[in-house]
């Protein structure tokens, strides 16, 4: 039981941490007028190709897609952002402490899914109205949650990705960028899961996102509830498997250098 | 011509060593594939050519901001800024000179973008009017470099813009045209479209493939090489005035 009451504190300092970060790059104007800007200038940019190919119907699908994909973009982050604790030299001293450095490395950029969560909400609501985004009465109002989740599920997915690269930071950018327009291209945020050949149909189901959206989708169209709970769950259980992922990651990658103390002599 | 030349090859072994770098060029692959992906599902192959040319546009644009943009920064956090300054040789024209280079290694994601359409999709870029084509992505990397320019000495002079830097990119390829041309976009964001030197190229190189003749070349070539150099002349006269301040107060490692 105390060490379960460790666990969360040890969990409720490193996220004040990421929000000491985050706060340290961002004001409320530079977030305002800086990335939020950006991000919704990215939904733009992709509902006006429905514009382009003349089509409501794919507009409101681009819009849709691309507004969830922007939780996700978010919670990614944490791929660079967990690299911070080996930068500020700060990662020898967990490794050596007595508490577990696992919850600081889950934790500490847990930032990123509320600033997920909040840009693809304020996006989904501004930008739908914008183009006219049909919405359904009143499950629309369960999109924010459900974007919430995606968020979630994105970010426990990343997690498993910083782990990887805790020992590569050179290539944290890289693998951000790479991951982020992977799942854009094949998470059925553009063009449907089911255009796809079937070995990126596969992958695509073991992401996250996948099934979040399809969430969405069916919320947003009527589908009965059995169809929204069922992907929803789908997308819970895909973020939880990366979860286990991350931690048994992370677990063998801090064991490691906590023996051989190679870390801090890592690219 | 020299500095000029030596400051190009200290550019590629610099940028050979930075991952970072050439990060761009990795992700123009997925855009590729992706844009294609879109406008196949929606049936308009009569789009492909916008698919294929968005991705080297991104690619142009990313380029200058994310590398070119940080030249300047890079330097001065590398304590090598203090030792340009007292060269003889002009410090815009070494900056040029380095971001003419990044900006022509960007011009690789047109290499990379038709290769990988012919691989996956087993298409190619017909470009009905190579002159008009090449000589539009010469002018566009001629202006491309010059709003580098600029970039790289705000982002040092200014250091609070540092912080829009990521916010540079998805406006401008929607101001841009990238991928929609900018006559899909609302009548009240036009006119500032006519100031993006980006719309013109972008308009431009789709013009140019297409088998109808281009209208108005010269004025359009005109228009994006009118707006580059006004760049070019600005992001100059900026870093001469870095330059002079840091060095009248002395204060080049923290310019």
């Amino acid at each position: 039981m105390k060490g379960i009451s460790n666990t969360l504190r040890t969990l409720r300092y490193a996220a004040l941490v990421g929000i000491q970060d985050f706060r340290a790059a961002y004001t409320w104007r530079t977030w305002l007028s800086g990335w939020l800007v950006r991000v919704l200038a990215q939904v733009v940019f992709f509902a006006f190709v429905g514009s382009l190919l003349r089509s409501h119907e794919r507009t409101y699908y681009l819009l849709i897609g691309n507004t969830t994909m922007l939780a996700s973009i978010s919670a990614l982050l944490v791929i660079s952002w967990t690299t911070w604790e080996r930068r500020a030299g700060t990662l020898s001293l967990l490794i050596a402490a007595p508490t577990s450095a696992l919850p600081v490395l889950l934790g500490r950029s847990v930032q990123w899914v509320v600033d997920g969560a909040l840009i693809s909400s304020i996006a989904f609501y501004g930008v739908g109205l914008l183009f006219r985004l049909p919405m359904r009465w009143p499950n629309v109002l369960l999109v924010a949650p459900l974007l919430v989740v995606v968020a979630a599920t994105t970010y426990m997915f990343g997690a498993f990705l910083a782990a990887l690269v805790l020992q590569r930071i050179g290539v944290r950018n890289l693998a951000f960028n790479i991951t982020y327009l992977a799942m854009m291209s094949i998470c059925g945020v553009n063009v449907p899961v089911t255009f796809l050949p079937g070995w990126l149909q596969t992958l695509a189901n073991l992401l996250p996102l996948t099934h979040g959206l399809n969430a969405i989708r069916a919320l947003l169209s009527g589908s009965p509830v059995a169809a929204v709970v069922g992907s929803l769950g789908m997308e819970v259980g895909v973020g939880l498997g990366w979860l286990t992922l991350a931690i048994l990651v992370f677990g063998v990658t801090l064991e490691k250098t906590r023996m051989d103390g190679s870390l801090e002599f890592a690219d | 011509m020299r500095p000029f030349l030596a400051a190009c090859q200290l550019q590629l072994r610099l940028s050979a060593r930075i991952p970072d770098d050439l990060m761009v060029l990795a992700t123009v692959p997925l855009y590729t594939v992706m844009f294609l992906w879109m406008v196949k599902y929606a049936g308009r192959l009569d789009l492909l050519g916008y698919a294929l040319l968005a991705p080297v546009l991104i690619a142009l644009w990313a380029m200058a901001l994310f590398v070119s943009g940080e030249i300047v920064e890079r330097d001065r956090a590398a304590q090598v800024l203090e030792s340009l300054l007292v060269t003889p040789t002009a410090f815009p024209l070494v900056v040029f000179a380095r971001i003419t280079t990044v900006t022509v290694c960007g011009l690789g994601a047109f290499l990379e973008v038709l290769v990988v359409s012919r691989l996956v999709f087993g298409v190619t870029l017909s470009i009905r009017h190579p002159g008009v084509f090449f000589l539009t992505l010469a002018a566009t990397t001629l202006a491309m470099a010059g709003t580098a320019l600029i970039m790289s000495a705000i982002f040092v002079l200014q250091r609070g813009a540092r912080i829009f830097q990521n916010s540079l990119s998805y406006p401008f390829y929607v101001l841009g045209g990238v991928l929609v041309p900018t006559a899909y976009l609302p009548s009240w964001l036009r006119p500032i479209t006519q100031v993006v030197f980006l719309s013109w190229a972008s308009d431009l190189l789709r013009d140019s493939l297409l088998s109808r003749p281009v209208g108005a070349v010269p004025f359009r070539v005109g228009m994006i090489l009118g707006l580059g150099v006004g760049s070019l002349v600005l992001g100059w006269l900026l870093l001469n005035r870095l330059v002079t301040r840091a060095r009248g107060l002395g204060t080049v490692a923290m310019a």
